[in-house]
């Protein structure tokens, strides 16, 4: 009679002990890499920005950015200033600054869609007193 | 009188939940970071005229060269010199278009009024870009 070997149960085990690790390894990644934005007074928020279709990303490693106010403010590096006369070039002074440390500099601007366009245009002349020549409109995207 | 040995104990942390704390930490930082992502529309200008550059020359351009769309204070824009009129976003296409079929190589000159929003000159922009037009000129009177 043929020997019948019976089946032994065996108990099936994922092994958890690196599960622990594996999760704070994520924690850490998360950690590392989000950096909180403080609001500032100066904030023009994203529900203010013009609204466009064509939009392109822009690598974030090249770039400054300037918010223009509707009340004709402009920030940059965090310093209000305004452009009242010629003699206001704080921004073009920046941005030489700027352009000298990173040649490949992009200038977002992160404007109030209710905003005059007078000031943009001496702005973008300051830009181009800068040579900062390449800028982007940050916009919502159309959605619709 | 009889001693009792003391039985050693073995010190232990628990450990088991720590997974479960780890991933209520990640849960927390995966729900509140928010990627501050750049987009917008991009535009190159021209480089800063100077009027004592023997470089700098003037260029008569006619109609079929160039295309003067004037943004008016109150938003309106006028083609060309024309009557200004508000342009829904489609009779915008269409203009662009008409031009095109013109001239493949169209420059479109969008002067803004100082008076003007920002909103309106970047909705004239944005339909240029929609078109896939690279020569394009801003400027305010």
């Amino acid at each position: 009679m043929a020997n019948i070997k019976k089946e032994r149960s065996r108990e099936v085990y994922i092994p958890t002990s690196s599960m622990s690790d594996i999760a704070f390894l994520l924690l850490l990644f998360f950690m590392v890499s989000t950096v909180f934005v403080q609001e500032k007074q100066f904030w023009v928020e994203r529900e203010r920005w013009p609204i466009a279709e064509s939009i392109e990303r822009i690598p974030r490693n090249h770039t400054t950015t300037i918010y223009v106010m509707r009340d004709e403010t402009i920030l940059i590096d965090d310093i209000p200033t305004r452009i009242e006369s010629s003699d206001d070039v704080f921004v073009a002074n920046t941005l030489v600054r700027k352009k000298a440390d990173d040649p490949e500099l992009v200038v977002c601007f992160r404007t109030d869609r209710d905003t005059k366009y007078g000031v943009m245009s001496d702005v973008m002349r300051q830009l181009q007193d800068a040579q900062t020549l390449i800028v982007a409109f940050e916009t919502q995207q159309r959605m619709d | 009188m009889k001693i009792g040995r003391k039985r050693k104990g073995k010190a232990e942390i628990p450990t088991s939940s720590m997974s479960d704390i780890a991933f209520l930490l990640i849960v927390f930082f995966m729900a509140t970071t928010k990627f501050d992502v750049k987009e917008g529309i991009r535009i190159v200008l021209p480089q800063a005229a100077d009027g004592s550059s023997s470089e700098t020359q003037s260029l008569t351009l006619t109609e079929n060269e160039m295309t003067r769309l004037q943004i008016i204070e109150d938003g309106s824009i006028s083609v060309n010199n024309a009557t200004p009129r508000f342009f829904e976003i489609g009779e915008l296409d269409a203009l662009i278009q008409q031009k095109l079929r013109v001239n493949q190589q169209m420059i479109f000159r969008v002067i803004t009024d100082r008076e003007a929003t920002y909103n309106d000159m970047v909705r004239v922009v944005d339909r240029l870009k929609a078109a896939d037009i690279e020569k394009i000129s801003l400027s305010t009177n």
